[in-house]
């Protein structure tokens, strides 16, 4: 079972080692969204695996799953209105 | 050392990224800059919170979770319409 918890860390690692690395090669905002959905995404997967099973079915668990639903619910609508507002400031539509 | 420990120690220099770049450049990139670290720090307090064996501070990861959206909710408006 530590095994398997610790290929989920560094796999949750590893996505935001990569996250990180392209916000950092990457210069225009709208392409950096893309790096902190990645990360939101498939980092909080690989976590939230973790801790199922490190914890099982718990109460620590299941606020880790509402903690995720937050950000990928308000992290969709958020990378929304950075773009439009980083569109409109850039003097687009 | 337990592997959640590793976990949040392996996350810090991802973290300084996104910190760095909200320090620096323009507005919008440290607007998203500020997401990022917003998402890791999250990650973060989440194994902190199986590295100490501490379930208070898994709150803190929910609380930084909720207030996130709405907060930088508030500042695209302010980056779209004033600043």
């Amino acid at each position: 079972m530590n095994l398997a918890v610790g290929a989920f860390l560094g796999l949750a690692v590893a996505v935001c080692w990569l996250g990180a690395a392209g916000f950092a090669r990457l210069r225009a905002p709208l392409d950096r969204v893309h790096c902190v959905t990645f990360v939101n995404v498939a980092g909080g997967l690989a976590l939230l695996v973790a801790a199922v099973l490190a914890d099982g079915v718990s109460d620590r668990c299941l606020k880790i799953l509402l903690v995720l639903v937050v950000n990928l619910v308000g992290g969709a609508v958020v990378s929304h209105m950075t773009g439009r507002a980083v569109t409109q400031r850039a003097g687009g539509a | 050392m337990s592997e959640w420990l590793w976990c949040v120690l392996a996350l810090l220099p991802a973290f300084v990224v996104p910190v760095a770049a909200a320090w620096r450049g323009g507005t919008a990139g440290r607007l998203v800059a500020v997401q990022l670290a917003s998402v890791l720090a999250s990650f973060l307090l989440i194994a902190l919170t199986f590295a100490l064996d501490e379930p208070a501070l898994i709150d803190l990861a929910l609380c930084l979770a909720l207030l996130g959206v709405p907060g930088t909710l508030l500042m695209t408006v302010f980056l779209e319409r004033w600043l």
